[in-house]
């Protein structure tokens, strides 16, 4: 019986571990990816998160639309609050050179926009969207949904997509010279300004998407992008900031030990352990688990 | 083909260059000699687009690229291959190459300029699944070139490519500098070692200060060795 409940216990922790590793990793790769390109922390990220999570609200109820083209929609309408982001508040002030603390307030303030849309529009209760596929089975006494290995299997495509991306396609390549090299990037012919705009893009439609993913398991309110940004962070900092192999990994390992301490410690016990964690690993390894100090790894 | 006139540039609170004029003939290879600090390098990167020029003009085949952003200037054919190690370090030897051909134009036609880089380097061959810090010095030289062959460069422009290089690699490097101007490409060298570029060099203008202070044959112009050793020590 005792092996039995052990067995049970470690099977919830490493499925709700990988459910949270796949929502992180989604949030987590387009902050790297903007980090490690623009060297901006977009604090923005939470909103659009959040706004994908809306959009598809907003859809679902006003026009019944089917939930996965809702879902789509969403994972657009993020994209395109991103790209006004950058076009209207990133672009012009590229070229400045208090661009670093000009980007933390614009995008700060992008976020107060956004979440204060949202309250005016659908106000401050509590939301839910429907799964994709209803129902699930259970193993032992885990409940595994289908929505959940929705979430997980769109975590993995996505990401593997992206890592494929940033290997091989001639945008990616673009990405990681900029993130490498900025002047001998230009000197290759490659234009700053419209690469960003595409890495703000998909940043803000993988954030949309792991709003939508995680808003039909979860409750959601308009602040609600602020925790997953604020674990997001972690990750990338975890990851060794702009390192996107790395930023994989550690949303899995951040991911997993959140359900590990939850499960056999306490649930109160994960968030203060995740960052008793994080300073022990800082001081032993400053620059994240890949990272590489000022050398930069998209 | 290259005209400049009168060019001036520097960074805040000093200017770097003076009233630059120079120009480069179709097929042409030019070498600016110069002792280091005195300006070379600023050159090539008013040229480029990357140090905004104050005055002067930059033409380039009837084409003027003074103010235009350094991607077109670049797309125009004009292409700079910096000073110094790692551009993309944590790239392999192939995406370095393949992040060279990222003009449009270049990309359709960038498995026959890899194959033509590949023959002209066949130690990048060898190597092009290892990622660019692993190289060393002179394949790093050589990857820098050829990843400037990559693009669909008429002009080339190449600072220092001897910088930090040991005696008998600086040899193989100039070799190959050899072999990409009877490919046929124009050339601006810019180089503090009067030895390294002759025989390679069609015409020269010494530096100093900033300022153009000679202009010849390059044939001329390492004759004198008075000359020679007075600008450059």
């Amino acid at each position: 019986m005792e092996i039995r409940d052990a067995l049970d216990a470690l099977l919830q922790a490493l499925y709700s571990g990988v459910l949270s590793g796949s929502v992180y990793g989604l949030m987590a790769i387009g902050l790297t990816l903007i980090w490690g390109s623009l060297r901006m922390l977009n604090l923005a990220h939470g909103a659009l998160y959040i706004a994908g999570a809306y959009i598809a609200y907003g859809v679902l109820s006003a026009l019944g639309w089917p939930v996965l083209v809702t879902f789509a929609l969403a994972v657009g309408g993020a994209a395109v609050i991103g790209l006004a982001i950058q076009l209207v508040l990133i672009n012009p002030i590229l070229d400045n050179p208090g661009r670093d603390s000009a980007s933390l307030i614009a995008t700060l303030a992008a976020s107060i926009v956004v979440q204060s849309a949202i309250l005016l529009l659908f106000g401050g209760q509590t939301k839910e969207l429907p799964p994709l596929l209803e129902g699930g089975f259970k193993v032992g006494t885990t409940l595994i949904s289908y929505q959940g290995l929705v979430v997980i299997g769109a975590a993995v495509v996505c990401l593997l997509l992206m890592t494929i991306f940033l290997r091989v396609s001639r945008r990616g390549l673009a990405i990681r010279a900029i993130s490498q090299n900025m002047d001998a990037a230009r000197l290759m012919g490659i234009p700053i300004a419209p690469t960003f705009v595409v890495v703000m893009v998909i940043s803000a439609g993988l954030a949309g998407l792991a709003g939508v993913l995680l808003g039909s398991i979860l409750f959601f309110t308009p602040s609600g992008g602020f925790t997953p940004m604020l674990m997001a962070m972690v990750v990338t900092i975890f990851g060794g900031l702009g390192s996107v192999p790395g930023t994989i990994w550690a949303a899995y390992i951040i991911g997993l030990m959140e359900s590990f301490l939850a499960v056999f410690v306490g649930p109160s016990w994960a968030l203060p352990g995740i960052f008793l964690f994080m300073i022990v690993m800082l001081v032993l390894r400053p620059n994240g688990l890949f990272g590489l100090g000022e050398v930069r790894r998209l | 083909m290259l005209k400049v006139e009168e060019l001036e540039a520097g960074y805040a609170g000093s200017q770097v260059l003076h009233s630059i004029s120079l120009r480069v003939g179709d097929g042409e290879t030019v070498v600016v000699l110069g002792p280091n600090g005195h300006g070379k390098t600023t050159l090539l990167r008013a040229i480029s687009g990357l140090v905004r020029p104050r005055a002067g003009r930059v033409e380039f085949d009837g084409t003027e690229l003074t103010h235009l952003p350094t991607e077109q200037i670049v797309a125009a054919g004009v292409v700079h291959i910096p000073q110094g190690d790692l551009p993309f370090p944590e790239m392999t030897v192939l995406e370095n190459l393949l992040v060279g051909a990222y003009r449009s134009d270049a990309w359709g036609a960038r498995a026959e300029r890899l194959e033509r880089v590949f023959q002209l380097f066949p130690p990048l061959a060898e190597r092009q699944r290892q990622l660019a810090r692993s190289l060393s010095g002179g394949e790093r030289r050589m990857l820098a070139l050829g990843r400037g062959l990559m693009s669909t460069a008429r002009l080339l422009m190449i600072d220092e490519p001897s910088l930090g290089l040991a005696p008998l690699v600086i040899e193989q490097v100039y070799a190959t500098i050899h072999a990409i101007k009877r490919s046929g490409l124009s050339i601006l060298l810019v180089d503090e070692n009067a030895e390294h570029v002759a025989g390679l060099a069609d015409r020269m203008y010494l530096l100093e200060a900033g300022v153009l202070v000679r202009e010849g044959a390059a044939a001329a112009l390492l004759r004198d060795q008075a000359l020679l050793a007075a600008y450059l020590g």
